[in-house]
């Protein structure tokens, strides 16, 4: 008896479309975020207040004018960002470093069809939507202190979206390279912690030394806060387009490294 | 084999549709061979079981067919998985195939419902769709009440039996099992072998690994037993037993190292104080457990393990 062969026929196969794809994960991450709402949502109404009430007021009755604003105002235009800057950075740091090695989550996602790229793609995304989130929960509060000058000020919750973007990018290039996570705290205590005193948030960069001022020039923060502020004051200089420039030119080169690291540590 | 019939062209002839090939696969990390020169044909509708012990490269292959791992370039080798090649198309293959890991990767922060719902997005299932299938799978796998539950709270079975609903939420036609009962009890075994087979009733092609000798004799129609990552031999479970085997194995437990003297047609093999000899005629090997004491020694029909032992040898393979 002769039996022929045959690769079975499926018919069509169409797996959903890019957009579907990223859109499952960001509403993957989204739906574990707002399991805890309440735990989740309530800190980046209350940092800011703290900031504002001990910083703001207690040491700004000492500060003089600064660029033409008090103090406290320069501090409110300052803390808009760097909230989502913290929050994309652990998100991408501790959250996918136990998404990748503890709960295996992420070989969960791409069981199902999804590629790796997606996945980073769509939490990236989502890094970006919390920037957006706690930018405006900052935003709330500074404006609940009577210090929103600006009806521009609306448009600092989307800085913040690319903030969180931007270091969501950094941060899982860090965890593409981390094998223990105890490591991270060299990259917050030698990095981002930095870069908060650094950008110009809590004090103007320009009486620092040349050196200090270049290195915080290369900061991904400092920009950031630049444009915030502009919003904030509604206060434009074209300078501000080299800003917008290197937050999108760092987000897209440091996400696809990290991309291409985790890739090749999640397929062998 | 159990083959599906397709449709019979000529009085002789059968249409045989394959769902996986794959021609001469390799796969190295670093010094490491972990899948040596594999070549296999998987036909649509069955169960196929790839046995082996640890080590013997069972999971690269899985995760090579869904291109969780990439098998090498330098050596040539073909995959395809229903015409589609995991290099190129794994996005596709993974539309219509249903794994399960050896590690539980569910989603520890989502509820039992949220994790099926999420999973289902992955697939973009529209909702009322969804619902219905995940209340289906739910079903399916004896579930339905444990819908509201938060992960931790799951057993392992239950564990396992969600994967294995997660799996089916696209409602696969092929699923991959990589050692889908390993550490479960006896009762969540039967569940899930039964309900393996019921899928495979429903025309699901079944790909799973596994060390338990009864579960690859109870579920597969064909197997392949791996050794260092290289097929050591293919075929029915039954029919392997009946090619490499003798049909009775007698146990001495307590010979205190002393030697048996074998007889013809009997084969002897020593384990430590453990003498087994093993025949086909039943009668020869009768006689000589007559001359032991009840206790002392096991009579009975030789199965897979005495084979994959035969094969695999009897040391540790770490």
């Amino acid at each position: 008896m002769n039996s022929t062969y045959k690769i079975a026929d499926l018919g069509p196969v169409r797996p959903p479309r890019f957009f579907q794809r990223i859109f499952s994960v960001w509403l993957r991450h989204v739906r574990v975020y707002t399991k805890h709402l309440i735990s989740n949502g309530f800190p980046p109404f209350v940092e800011p207040l703290m900031f504002l009430a001990g910083i703001g007021l207690g040491l700004g009755s000492y500060v003089g004018l600064i660029e033409g604003k008090t103090y406290i105002m320069f501090l409110a235009s300052g803390i808009i960002v760097p909230s989502a800057m913290f929050t994309a950075t652990y998100e991408c740091t501790f959250g996918s470093f136990i998404r990748l090695e503890f709960d295996k989550v992420y070989d969960g996602m791409i069981s199902a069809s999804l590629t790796v790229k997606d996945m980073f793609i769509g939490e990236i995304l989502f890094a970006g939507t919390k920037g957006f989130f706690f930018s405006g929960a900052v935003l709330t509060v500074v404006a609940c202190f009577g210090l929103v000058e600006s009806g521009m000020a609306v448009f600092t919750p989307f800085i913040g979206f690319i903030t969180g973007m931007m270091f969501a990018a950094l941060a899982l290039l860090v965890t593409s390279f981390v094998k223990n996570i105890n490591h991270f705290n060299f990259f917050f205590t030698g990095l981002i912690t930095p870069m908060f005193f650094f950008s110009g948030i809590v004090f103007p960069l320009d009486n620092l030394p040349e050196l200090a001022r270049w290195l915080a020039a290369v900061f991904p923060l400092m920009h950031a806060v630049r444009l915030v502020r502009a919003f904030f004051f509604n206060s434009f200089d074209p300078g501000l387009l080299f800003n917008l420039a290197y937050m999108i030119i760092f987000t897209v080169l440091f996400g696809s490294m990290a991309i291409r690291r985790l890739t090749r540590r999640i397929v062998n | 084999m159990r083959l599906q019939m397709k449709k019979k062209t000529s009085g002789s002839e059968i249409m045989k549709e394959l769902a996986i090939t794959a021609k001469n696969v390799h796969k190295t990390y670093g010094n490491l061979t972990a899948v040596n020169n594999l070549s296999f044909e998987v036909p649509r509708g069955v169960c196929f079981g790839f046995l082996g012990p640890n080590g013997a490269g069972k999971t690269t292959m899985m995760k090579m067919l869904f291109g969780k791992a990439e098998r090498d370039h330098s050596q040539g080798g073909e995959v395809s998985v229903f015409g589609y090649d995991p290099k190129k198309n794994a996005l596709e293959i993974k539309y219509f195939t249903g794994i399960v890991s050896q590690e539980d990767n569910l989603d520890q922060e989502l509820s039992v419902i949220q994790n099926l719902m999420i999973y289902s997005k992955f697939y973009a299932l529209p909702g009322k769709q969804a619902r219905h299938f995940i209340k289906n799978v739910l079903a399916f796998m004896e579930l339905s009440d444990k819908k509201d539950f938060q992960i931790r709270q799951l057993s392992g079975g239950m564990k396992r039996r969600l994967l294995i609903a997660r799996a089916l939420i696209n409602n696969p036609k092929l699923l991959i099992l990589d050692e889908p009962t390993t550490g479960l009890d006896p009762q969540v075994r039967h569940v899930i072998w039964d309900k393996l087979r019921d899928l495979k009733k429903q025309g699901v092609t079944i790909l799973l690994t596994t060390h338990y000798m009864e579960e690859a004799f109870q579920i597969c129609d064909d197997l392949i037993i791996m050794n260092k990552g290289e097929k050591v031999m293919q075929g029915p479970p039954a029919r392997l037993i009946d090619k490499h085997i003798e049909t009775y194995v007698l146990e001495l437990l307590h010979t205190g190292g002393k030697a048996f003297n074998a007889t013809d047609g009997v084969r002897a093999e020593f384990m430590n104080s453990r003498m087994l000899l093993y025949a086909d005629d039943f009668e020869k090997i009768k006689q000589i457990s007559d001359q032991f004491k009840a206790g002392d020694f096991i009579l009975r029909q030789s199965n897979l393990e005495d084979v994959f032992l035969k094969i695999t040898g009897r040391k540790l393979h770490e």
